[in-house]
């Protein structure tokens, strides 16, 4: 690709009810799917359609998030030239707010748009989970001449949606930006493609208005913006609270999920821990499950993400639920529609039972 | 830049014959092991855990995955500023070039490679034992004991000690006698093929015998013959733990079935002091709702769809419902079809297996099955 792309992945928000989990992470480091992080999906996908400068606008509460990309080794983006920039992002991070792209961030870090001679800004939010080639995106927005182009992606149930619809003429130029729709409706991906020059202008324009999202700006102007949109056909799970997060877990039980988020030549990259192969002892009883490396398991687990090092002792039983790493499950312990984070000890003989919403076990807590 | 402590040298040269199909297409060291790792990853990680930061790899037969493997060391954080890994191919000097002629002699022609860190002591380890160690503690007996060179050796119960080099020790663990697979020994401690020698006596010696036409240029029948022989101080370090030296097909497949054993899978894969390995970008392993696994270990990456039992998986393998595998190891990448039997049998890497074979016999030798189609 000749044309030369920057990111920007926005990690400074938590939308949503997500319980414990969200009581001292941002949305963007909560582990998923055995060895993963949220925003590991969009950093991957940035290194793997060939973006090699990437910021990050962290969270205030950016412990978790920065002890899990560090200098960006894992996506190669420990580099002389351009490589990973963390950026901050202001004292805001974990009020329940749609905003992902709060004008204040983007504005506070023009800088790194000046100091690039890149020719486009793939910005992304950091939440969902998805594998996409930005490169064709890329493409297609400079082709179309528009500043800006939006990915969206056609849902069936949009009322569960939360953020915007997008109306689109026989183009695909945006028409119309919503955020209430039902039925089947292009949803916006949390994810456009922008012209470096552009949006330096347009921080210009709107910089006064820093308590919006950078989209609600661009809904409010579509008559004055062109703006374009590239639909993605792919997979998209949408995590915007508990509810999600469990769903789209869950959804990776299903091979055609699994194969296309982590089975395409596009790896998506991760901190390395390191573990040992999951040992599965005499008397292990696992079905329909995703078990990481380093798990020991003795007992049984049906229809259950078991991240790594989790060790089910015998006799227990694990049903529809997560256990994130080092999880302790002792003997006879019965759990069903649970998430237990990292760290949790549940004590021998203890049933945990969620209801319609799966329980929360908070960080390090034993039971 | 400092001089360092202690330089390792890994020989990663052999062949290994004995493995066949295994090593058809990558040198020993680069063999997989125990489901994600390959042979190379224990001497590496030992050498990061003990503290030392500067390893040559001595690299002759089919190389080239081994040294993509280890690339910049990084895996094994060993990508640092003054030191690092290197691997070291034989190469042409002015007065020509030759191939390693024995383990002694690939040394040789490394000389100015460890003159480079000026080190005061060499540790020269095999590529292909599987063992956790602290050289640390190696290298303080050899400074406390003053010794030339120290030899770690390992007790072996008396009626195997034929297959082993032997040292025969006095009193106090001074090696005095050095005998290559005795056909009646003396004493049950072999040698691990784990050496440290003081860097200048080690030059010289390596020096002298290459002049000497006789010499087959082997540390074991050579070097340490020679030491003896000039009074040197030569000193037995007793290793206690799990060592094994995975030569042959018979000792590569107990070796790695050993880690089902409790104590040796936590010896060997404890968080602390962890073996590291250069495979990891593998998603968690998914087990179907036919699937079913026990005794057995699993790595990332792999989909379980039939019945598993008493075998490993190595990274990424797919098994298709209805198949059986039984003690087993199914090298990384391999495809397993529908409804297949697999018992007592190797897979090789990134091998596929069509759907209704059977391959292998309870009670049968163990096989090895295709030829490996490497991805890395």
């Amino acid at each position: 690709m000749n044309m030369k792309t920057i990111g920007i992945v926005s990690a400074n928000y938590v939308s949503g009810n997500f319980g414990e989990l969200t009581n001292k992470r941002t949305l963007a480091s909560i582990p998923f799917g055995g060895r993963y992080r949220l925003i590991d999906f969009a950093l991957s996908n940035m290194t793997n359609s060939g973006i090699k400068t990437v910021g990050v606008i962290a969270p205030y509460n950016s412990g978790s998030l920065i002890d899990h990309i560090g200098v960006g080794k894992p996506w190669s983006l420990d580099r002389k030239t351009g490589g990973l920039f963390v950026m901050p992002g202001s004292i805001f991070g974990v009020t329940l707010t749609g905003n992902r792209f709060l004008m204040r961030d983007i504005a506070a870090n023009k800088s790194f748009l000046e100091m690039d001679d890149a020719d486009y800004v793939v910005v992304t939010g950091s939440s969902d989970v998805c594998n996409i080639d930005y490169t064709p995106i890329i493409e297609a927005h400079a082709e179309s001449g528009n500043p800006i182009t939006i990915v969206t992606k056609k849902v069936d149930n949009a009322e569960d949606y939360r953020g915007f619809f997008v109306t689109k003429d026989g183009n695909g130029k945006v028409t119309e930006m919503v955020t209430h729709a039902e039925r089947t409706a292009d949803y916006f991906m949390d994810c456009f493609v922008i012209d470096r020059k552009f949006m330096i202008e347009f921080i210009n324009w709107f910089g006064a208005l820093d308590y919006m999202d950078v989209m609600d700006i661009v809904s409010q102007n579509l008559k004055t913006i062109s703006v374009g949109s590239y639909e993605f056909k792919g997979y998209f799970g949408k995590i915007s609270n508990l509810n999600d997060y469990f769903k789209v877990n869950m959804q990776l039980l299903d091979p055609k999920v699994m194969n296309e988020v982590f089975g395409s030549d596009r790896t998506i990259w991760t901190k390395v821990q390191d573990e040992a192969p999951a040992g599965f002892k005499p008397g292990s009883n696992v079905r329909n499950s995703l078990v990481a490396a380093g798990c020991e398991i003795e007992g049984t687990v049906e229809n259950s993400i078991i991240f790594r090092s989790t060790k089910v002792a015998k006799g227990a039983v694990v049903k529809n639920s997560i256990i994130l790493q080092h999880g302790d499950i002792k003997k006879s312990v019965k759990i069903d529609k649970a998430i237990l984070d990292k760290y949790v000890t549940v004590n021998e003989g203890v049933q945990i039972t969620g209801g319609e919403a799966p329980i929360v076990i908070g960080k390090s807590k034993s039971i | 830049m400092k001089s360092k402590k202690c330089v390792a040298m890994l020989l990663a040269g052999g062949q290994g014959s004995r493995l066949g199909l295994l090593t058809k297409s990558i040198a020993k060291p680069a063999v997989s092991f125990g489901g994600k790792y390959r042979i190379i990853d224990f001497g590496l990680s030992n050498c990061v855990n003990s503290g030392i930061d500067t390893v040559g790899i001595l690299v002759q037969y089919k190389p080239l995955v081994l040294s993509k493997y280890v690339s910049t060391g990084a895996a094994w954080d060993l990508d640092v500023a003054e030191g690092g890994v290197y691997i070291l191919p034989p190469y042409a000097s002015q007065t020509g070039g030759e191939w390693y002629q024995g383990t002694a002699d690939a040394i040789y022609h490394n000389v100015d490679f460890i003159d480079m860190y000026s080190p005061e002591n060499v540790l020269i380890l095999s590529g292909d034992h599987i063992y956790k160690m602290d050289y640390n503690k190696m290298l303080t007996h050899h400074e406390e004991t003053n010794s030339d060179l120290t030899v770690s050796v390992i007790e072996v119960p008396m009626e195997e000690a034929s297959r082993f080099g032997i040292m025969t020790c006095d009193g106090e663990d001074n090696i005095v006698k050095f005998t290559e697979k005795p056909a009646e020994p003396d004493s049950n401690l072999a040698s691990m093929g784990i050496y440290i020698f003081s860097w200048p006596v080690l030059k010289k010696a390596l020096l002298e015998d290459h002049d000497d036409a006789d010499s087959e240029h082997d540390f074991g029948k050579n070097i340490i013959p020679k030491l003896l022989a000039e009074d040197k101080k030569l000193t037995a370090y007793r290793f206690k733990g799990y060592w094994k030296d995975v030569g042959t097909v018979d000792s590569y497949y107990e070796s790695q079935m050993d880690l089902m054993n409790d104590e040796v899978y936590v010896g060997a894969f404890s968080t602390h002091e962890r073996v590291f390995s250069n495979n990891n970008t593998y998603p968690p392993l998914t087990i179907g709702p036919e699937g079913h696994a026990e005794e057995s270990l699993i790595c990332n990456g792999c989909q379980v769809n039939g019945v598993v039992k008493n075998s490993i998986l190595g990274s990424g393998v797919v098994v298709e419902a209805g198949t059986v595998i039984e003690d087993s190891i199914i090298l990384p990448d391999s495809h397993i079809g529908s409804d297949c039997k697999i018992t007592r049998a190797i897979i090789n890497e990134g091998v596929t297996v069509e759907d209704d074979e059977v391959i292998g016999e309870e009670d049968g030798e163990i096989i090895v099955y295709g030829e490996a189609h490497l991805s890395i």
